[in-house]
């Protein structure tokens, strides 16, 4: 820079720049996309509230009705059953898929395989009809000796069967999750680990698991949100879940737009309460990035 | 202490460490010199069996690392019994791996009682930043509180793996500090760095490697000074 030889004066004494006012820059486009919106947004609520086809002393008599109540404690018990089940079977069938064993690794993709490939409609339907293809259920060394057996029936309830189906199915999902939130962890954390002799065990549940959390939490926050909304499924199985009880109902009085918005509206409620929680889990599991 | 005798260590067909020999007595503080890529780090990784070697053996205080002597043959030890040995060989690593989610207490807590990782963190002076994470400190604090996690499982050994070459220039000295200070409280080093200074200032003895093999060695003086060697001689004239 300074080969040309001549070096000009870059600011001299009463040329103070520090001594001027800032003019912040000025987006006019943003405002009239904001102008853009609220209008829109404008016509949207104008619609709900004028036009009569939304009926909604219909929703507001069924919003709070016992039934639709049951029906949202139905949805919430599958959904919480579905995850916690499923997310603890997914990180033994993460662990096994990583194993250094290859048997136990075949024995995780296998799993993960099954379980991504058949639709979770038809799975359901199997776990509800299992009595009907195996009437009894044992625990013995195969074609010798049974120690203990059940009746699938009383031992395989709708219920249950919607809970096993949601968990397995879940759990496949999970173990991925679960698996991409570890290796995304660095090596060097875990040769750190084994430099210091911590035990396996430990390694995992108390140096990778918590830095794994931060990219696991979003993308499973998203698999129980779709999950809750997943359970309208097992309607098929006739379980009272919110989604079959609205269609029990609009079944009966023809509300139907009125009855889909009752079930709308708990979704968004219950989805928004979890969106919240989530962000406060991420906001804990992300403390060693605060400055 | 150390006894690393004839190791052989290859990484698919390329050959790393091609006979390995070194006795570090207890007490002293060895410093390893080479250029990059001539197998130091390879060196230290197989001492805490990080890395498995091909051939040869390593001892640490007479103990076997990583086998088991029984019946004229070497029998491979479970990853807990390797474990346990690792907690005698404190290990220091360029980029410091500190745990992020864990604050600097925390870090060394995960292997030591909470009053000795205070202990600890007073020896490298940081007990200040006890509770800050990682993310929070200076590069040279967390090599620190590295060192400090190495010493807080009261290892046989301490192995340092270029403590300083991921630094600003300024911070390498309070982390030479540190080293000074445990070297002469007498802690048994090895110290791979490219600090020729420190290296002469502190070093009870010098190895100097090139392609896998130990070409010459001896106290500071002599090797940084009077290399025998035509290849030390070279790498020194380019790094001093
Ligand atoms: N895990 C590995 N797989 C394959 N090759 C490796 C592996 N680790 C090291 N090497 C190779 O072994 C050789 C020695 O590496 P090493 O890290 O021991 O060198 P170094 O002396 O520590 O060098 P530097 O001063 O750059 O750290 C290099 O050629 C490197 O590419
Ligand atoms: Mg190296």
């Amino acid at each position: 820079m300074t080969s040309s030889g001549t070096l000009t004066p870059v600011s001299t004494k009463d040329d103070d720049l520090s001594a001027l006012p800032v003019v912040p820059a000025r987006h006019p486009w943003r405002w009239v996309g904001v102008a853009f919106v609220l209008v829109l947004a404008a016509q949207f609520v104008h619609g709900l509230v004028t036009n009569p086809a939304w009926d909604w002393p219909t929703f507001a008599r069924y919003f709070t009705a016992q039934s639709i109540l049951t029906a949202v404690g139905t949805t919430i018990f599958l959904t919480v059953f579905g995850t916690v089940l499923g997310f603890a079977l997914g990180i033994v069938v993460a662990v096994l898929r990583m194993s250094k064993s290859p048997f136990l690794s075949a024995v995780g993709w296998t799993y993960i395989w099954a379980f991504r490939s058949i639709p979770l409609i038809v799975q359901l339907l199997f776990w509800f009809n299992i009595s009907y293809l195996y009437q009894r259920l044992s625990l013995g060394i195969p074609f010798g000796p049974e120690f203990v057996s059940f009746e699938t029936i009383s031992l395989i309830s709708p219920m249950g069967a919607a809970v096993l189906g949601l968990a397995l199915h879940q759990a496949a999902y999970a173990a991925e999750i679960v698996r991409s939130g570890v290796i995304s962890v660095d090596r060097g954390q875990l040769e750190a680990a084994a430099a210091l002799g911590i035990p396996r065990f430990r390694q995992f549940r108390r140096i990778v698991l918590p830095q794994a959390m931060r990219s696991i939490l979003p993308n499973a926050a998203n698999e129980v949100i779709s999950l809750f909304k997943g359970t309208s499924v097992v309607s098929v199985m006739a379980i009272g879940e919110l989604f079959y009880q609205v269609q029990v109902i609009y079944g009966r009085n023809a509300r139907v737009v009125a009855l889909l918005m009752v079930a709308t509206v708990w979704y968004i409620i219950l989805t928004t309460l979890l969106s919240i929680g989530q962000h406060y889990v991420e906001r804990y599991f992300a403390r060693g990035d605060r400055r | 202490m150390i006894e690393v005798l004839g190791v052989h260590k290859s990484f698919g067909s390329l050959e790393v460490l091609r006979g390995v020999s070194l006795n570090v007595a207890a007490g002293e503080v060895v410093v390893v010199l080479g250029p990059s890529g001539s197998g130091k780090s390879t060196l230290l990784r197989t001492i805490n069996h990080l890395e498995k070697v091909n051939r040869g053996y390593i001892t640490i205080d007479g103990e076997l690392i990583g086998y088991r002597r029984r019946g004229g043959k070497l029998h491979e030890l479970k990853e807990r019994e390797i474990l346990k040995q690792r907690k005698d060989i404190g290990f220091v690593f360029q980029n410091f791996n500190l745990f992020p989610h864990l604050t600097a207490l925390e870090n060394i807590a995960e292997v030591a009682e909470l009053s000795d990782a205070r202990h600890f963190l007073e020896r490298v002076g940081l007990v200040d930043k006890a509770s800050a994470y990682p993310r929070q400190l200076s590069g040279g604090q967390q090599q620190r509180v590295a060192i400090a996690r190495a010493l807080a499982t009261r290892p046989k050994v301490v192995l340092f793996d270029e403590p300083t070459s991921a630094l600003d220039p300024e911070l390498v000295g309070e982390v030479l500090d540190v080293l000074r200070d445990l070297a002469r409280s007498g802690t048994t080093m090895v110290v791979v760095t490219h600090e020729i200074g420190f290296a002469r200032e502190v070093a009870d003895r010098i190895v100097f490697m090139d392609d896998g093999v130990i070409v010459e060695e001896g106290p500071p003086e002599q090797v940084l000074d009077h290399p025998v060697h035509e290849r030390t001689r070279a790498f020194l004239s380019k790094v001093l």
